[in-house]
């Protein structure tokens, strides 16, 4: 029978207590096999953990406890324990620590773009509040980052929504997603391609329409194209733009 | 913080504190929960101290807490803790009740458990609930009565009490008789048939019950007059009802009516319609001037809830944008016997969507969702793409499909828009097949997967293996079988939107079997002696737009590969040789129904195939009539005509296949299908080859088919065993050779047993017949084989669809006499 073992169904708990820590410590120091000894000091912390509650040791007991977690790299619950721990010991000294893995936990888990963005949400509330509350904080450039990057991801998703319309050939939902994506992320890393594609969408639907109405409708769809040259005279789609002006110039010259 | 309370607060420094009382926890923890601690600043009164007396109340676990100061030196003060703890519950016995589990169920539904609190309150809301629960179930003497007891212990501070809890039901209350006075216009017998759960005793009806419930009896009495107002009677109401305490047992119930006067419709004017005129919403209506005054249906053809996609006035404004309309029907003028009414409506603006948003897909990629919505930002507001919305989340197959539920945000009355958003919740939508048996003479083992939301692009991607590459939406299954003397494989992956621009669906598929020799004497193996077959097909799918967007245009090409070597089937009358079989399947369906796949509720299916293989005998130049001829006079030998024959398969194949699913009373389901099906040949002297007949009879399960024969489901009747009724007299063809023409009709009554997402589990009852024939000549659409029998069914997403029928077919199976009787039916896949 191990040490750990015997420790595990002792019910003394200052020695799980002990042997839990070290298990910890000889894994932060850099010991072989660091998970094994992360997974059996969390095996050894669960057990104790409501005892030490509201007692001297419960503080660094709880910490450890959701280190260990993010150490593991199970982001899913390090990120719950770290809250706990911030609102558990709000006056702790390794509470900005606390609070950035807890942002950095939910930021690991944010899925890919093109899934629901709960956690995304989620952690962008959780840096803002890092950044409100540690103004001059430790890790505020990492966060910054983290910030940043999430933020992209979200605008992604809302671009790549817009998009599908546009590629769907739903060319008025394409415009007014576009628009709405426009309002919504302001001074975006696609906010050239979001305004190119309002103006191809409105120039497609304007030459697939019904006689009667083309002429107008690539009227709108060359006033969209004089707001996209008006930002990117020279943008990476100005090309194409130009391609389909001297089009729609043509087109217009049947109805004049 | 502590905070001072006025007017006389003064500022103390925390000495001692003690707990005292009853109190089976530790004197540390009390301390440490109410988080005064030795050496703290405190006002005396002040907010601090009440802040603690709450927290201890808030637990919920004494019935007295009180805080005193013992001592005063200076500015120190010394603090006693004193709480009484309440008593603990060590047991709940139940007496007067007979059944052991229905005693432990009352334990559980009031949470009666051992470590619990208990207050008067808990008392009290027990006995009333326990009460109350027999009460509902027509016990109306029911009596309860709780004590508790304390019980001693040896340990000390122990407060435990065992609670008892006496249930006297008393007998059952029956309702001896319904009385009503003052009914002319309609019977007794009409209005005790509209009181659906409150009856009379009778001993012929013995499976309803005669029990009195007070709240079933108040909306029994609703639905009366909802009789009465349906006939005419606006007015009529119940002015008296009594219950007359009869015997211990039985009471009378006597329902005093006054009916009023019977009304009709007068003239229906309609008020603030500008988009619609009055002729068109009349039509809706559709009540006229003198029909009898029915304010039931006119509240129907307002709006009527219970069906989402009712031809009702409101419905006509919601699925053309206008969201925020309002419709009131309103009595006008009541004269003599008429009452005109006025529709009064306000459109007002045309709602537009804004943001449409879909939640909760942790698996499915965006794209895959988006491009199902009927709902698209800009569009007029329509509250039937919304339903059509949600049945088609629900019958991909990714979601549940009974909590999906469209949510209005962020609606504008002003500025005319409104944001939705679609909350979806994944569910399991892999299906794994793992099976080992002796079967056949051997082992067969098979290992079957398939997946049904899989990302092909990211197969090779190690990132995407958690557990597997999934939330393209693409469908992509393998199956292995092996036994001794045959193995077989498959694989076939689908895409339900090429390039992702139209919903064209491509699916591809491959197979490779082998079957070896076997000899049933020896019970051996030949490996040496063997039959392949080797096939593809590849196919697209498209969904239509016209005539409606219901319809699917599919075409597929199909190529398989027999070879055999030194091998005889049944099949060919050579056994070295090959054949193959290529064709082209053109088909046209149409499907509408709803909402979840595995249990429509209404809608119907349609399909027409046509599967042609080219017609070789056309041009190759081969005289088919003169190698009949050779074979008759004995210059060719059977087997020689026969590769030459089936050297390329020619015959076309077409079938057509009709279900319909409505929704009859309560959740009852009744599906009611046809379905047809003709092989033929282009040149009668090529004659239609052996193979992709058609075989009725049994589960409909394919299993293990060499040569693309069609087995059809006929329950009642082994597998594969209705030929054609007067096969031997007719022709030369044996008994297990398949049919050219085949039909079949069901009937189907389902009603479901639970709908959830972890497993969806219904009965059936059918009744069905059908046969197949050899030719035209002898097709007659009446003389079917008939069964009829129950069934279940059981769908879990992890193992699809299983099941189980009993048919008891009413006709003989051909060359036996007597019907063939009972047959039990195991089911594997949707297969009726």
């Amino acid at each position: 029978c191990s040490e750990y073992q015997k420790a595990l169904k002792n019910d003394d708990i200052a020695k799980k207590y002990e042997l839990g820590i070290s298990y910890y410590e000889q894994a932060q120091d850099g010991a072989k096999r660091p998970k094994a000894k992360y997974r059996k000091a969390i095996k050894l912390f669960e057990q104790i953990l409501p005892q030490y509650r509201g007692k001297p040791q419960g503080e660094k007991l709880a910490f450890v406890y959701a280190n260990s977690y993010y150490e593991l790299e199970d982001y899913f619950l390090s990120g719950y324990q770290f809250e706990r721990f911030t609102k558990a010991y709000p006056d702790s000294d390794r509470v900005e620590e606390a609070a950035f893995k807890s942002a950095r936990s939910y930021y690991e888990g944010s899925p890919r773009y093109s899934l629901d963005q709960a956690d995304t949400d989620k952690a962008l509330d959780k840096l803002q509040l890092y950044f409100v509350t540690y103004p001059e904080g430790q890790f505020i450039e990492e966060a910054n980052v983290m910030a940043t990057e999430l933020g992209q991801k979200l605008e992604k998703k809302a671009y790549e929504i817009a998009k599908q319309y546009h590629h769907t050939e739903n060319y008025k939902p394409a415009i007014e997603a576009f628009d709405n994506y426009l309002v919504d992320y302001p001074g975006s890393s696609y906010r050239e391609k979001a305004i190119y594609y309002k103006f191809e969408s409105a120039y497609l639907l304007a030459i697939n329409s019904y006689d009667y109405l083309v002429e107008e409708r690539l009227l709108v769809a060359k006033s969209y194209l004089d707001n996209y040259f008006k930002y990117y005279q020279d943008g990476e789609l100005s090309v194409k733009a130009n391609e389909l002006k001297a089009d729609i110039e043509e087109r217009l010259q049947e109805y004049s | 913080q502590d905070k001072e309370l006025p007017p006389n607060s003064t500022k103390y420094t925390i000495g001692e504190i003690n707990v005292t009382g009853t109190t089976s926890y530790n004197e540390q923890t009390v301390i440490a929960f109410t988080n005064l601690k030795t050496g703290e600043q405190i006002f005396i009164p002040g907010t601090k101290i009440s802040k603690v007396l709450n927290k201890l109340w808030d637990l919920g676990l004494f019935s007295d807490i009180n805080i005193y100061v013992t001592k005063i030196t200076g500015d120190v003060v010394d603090l006693e803790i004193e709480i009484q703890e309440l008593p603990e519950l060590a047991e709940t016995k139940i007496r007067g009740l007979k059944r052991k589990k229905k005693k432990e169920e009352l334990i559980k539904e009031n949470k009666l458990t051992a470590g619990k609190r208990v207050t008067e309150n808990l008392i009290t809301t027990t006995q009333n609930r326990i009460a109350n629960s027999y009460k509902e179930e027509g016990y109306l003497n029911a009596k309860v009565k709780i004590n508790t007891v304390k019980v001693e212990d040896t340990l000390p501070n122990s407060n435990k009490v065992l609670m008892v809890v006496d249930v006297d039901k008393g007998e059952k209350v029956k309702i001896d008789d319904i009385q009503f006075n003052g009914n002319e216009a309609l019977s007794d017998a009409k209005l005790s048939k509209q009181l659906k759960k409150t009856k009379e005793k009778k001993f012929w009806r013995f499976w309803k019950r005669s029990k009195f419930i007070a709240e079933e009896y108040k909306s029994d009495k609703a639905s009366l007059i909802k009789k009465y107002k349906e006939k005419g009677y606006r007015d009529a109401r119940i002015t008296n009802d009594t219950i007359i305490k009869k015997d211990d047992n039985s009471i009378v119930l006597e329902l005093d009516v006054e009916e009023g006067n019977r009304y009709y419709f007068g003239n229906i004017s309609f008020l603030g319609n500008s988009v619609y005129s009055d002729e068109q919403l009349k039509q809706i209506v559709n009540v006229q001037k003198g029909d009898v005054y029915n304010g039931t249906l006119l509240e129907k053809q307002v709006a009527d809830p219970t069906k989402p996609d009712a031809v009702d006035l409101t419905n006509l404004y919601q699925n053309n944008g206008y969201l925020f309309s309002t419709i009131n029907p309103v009595e006008t003028r009541v004269y003599n016997d008429t009452i005109d009414f006025e529709i009064r409506i306000s459109e007002n603006k045309i709602a537009y969507f804004d943001h449409v948003t879909v939640t909760g897909n942790d698996k499915t990629n965006d794209n895959v969702i988006y491009r199902e919505l009927r709902v698209k930002p800009g569009q007029k507001y329509s509250k039937s793409n919304v339903v059509r919305t949600i049945r088609e989340l629900g019958q991909l197959g990714f979601f549940d499909p009974e909590v999906l539920e469209p949510q209005f945000k962020n609606v504008d009355p002003n500025s005319g828009t409104l944001d939705m958003v679609f909350p979806v919740v994944e569910k399991g939508s892999s299906q794994i097949e793992l099976q080992g048996g002796y079967g056949g003479g051997g082992f067969v083992g098979t290992l079957g997967l398939s997946f049904n939301n899989f990302s092909i692009r990211n197969i090779f991607n190690k990132e995407a293996y958690k557990p597997l590459p999934m939330g393209d939406g693409q469908q992509l299954s393998v199956r292995a079988q092996a036994s001794s003397f045959y193995e077989t494989y498959s694989l076939s992956f689908s895409e339900p939107w090429l390039g992702g621009k139209k919903p064209v669906r491509l699916s591809a598929s491959l197979s490779h079997t082998v079957q070896y020799f076997y000899n049933a004497q020896q019970r051996d193996t030949d490996r040496n002696r063997r039959f392949l077959i080797t096939g593809g097909s590849l196919g697209l799918a498209k969904r239509l737009r016209v005539p409606d967007d219901f319809f699917t245009l599919s075409g597929a090409i199909s190529f398989q590969h027999f070879n055999l070597q030194n091998y005889n089937t049944g099949l060919f009358t050579f056994g070295d040789g090959y054949s193959n079989n290529l064709a082209l399947t053109v088909g046209l369906s149409r499907d509408n129904t709803a909402t979840n796949p595995v249990f429509p509720t209404s809608g119907s299916q349609f399909s027409v195939t046509a599967k042609l293989s080219p017609p070789y005998s056309l041009w190759n130049g081969t005289d088919y009539e003169a190698l009949n001829q050779q074979q008759e006079d004995g210059t060719l030998t059977a087997a020689e005509v026969d590769q030459e024959k089936f050297k390329w398969l020619e015959y076309y194949k077409i079938k057509f296949n009709g279900t319909w699913y409505n929704r009859l009373v309560g959740k009852f389901v009744l599906k009611t299908s046809a379905e047809y099906g003709f092989l033929g040949a282009y040149n009668s002297d090529r004659g239609v080859p052996p193979f992709e007949r058609f075989f009725l009879g049994g589960d409909g399960l394919g299993g293990f088919s060499l040569d693309g024969r069609e087995t059809i489901a006929l329950r009642g009747y082994p597998n594969q065993s209705l030929v054609p009724i007067d096969r031997s007299s007719l022709s030369q063809a044996t008994q297990n050779d398949g049919a050219t023409i085949y039909n079949k009709y069901s009937l189907e009554l389902r009603h479901p047993i639970t709908l959830k997402p972890a497993a969806s589990i219904y009965m059936l009852a059918f009744a069905e017949g059908g046969a197949s024939y050899d030719g035209f000549r002898d097709f007659n659409p009446f003389q079917l084989n008939r069964s009829a029998g129950i069934g279940l069914r059981i769908f879990m997403p992890a193992f699809g669809l299983l099941g189980i029928d009993f048919g008891y077919g009413f006709d003989p199976i051909p060359g036996t006499t007597g019907s063939n009787g009972w047959e039990t039916h195991f089911i594997i896949g949707q297969q009726f």
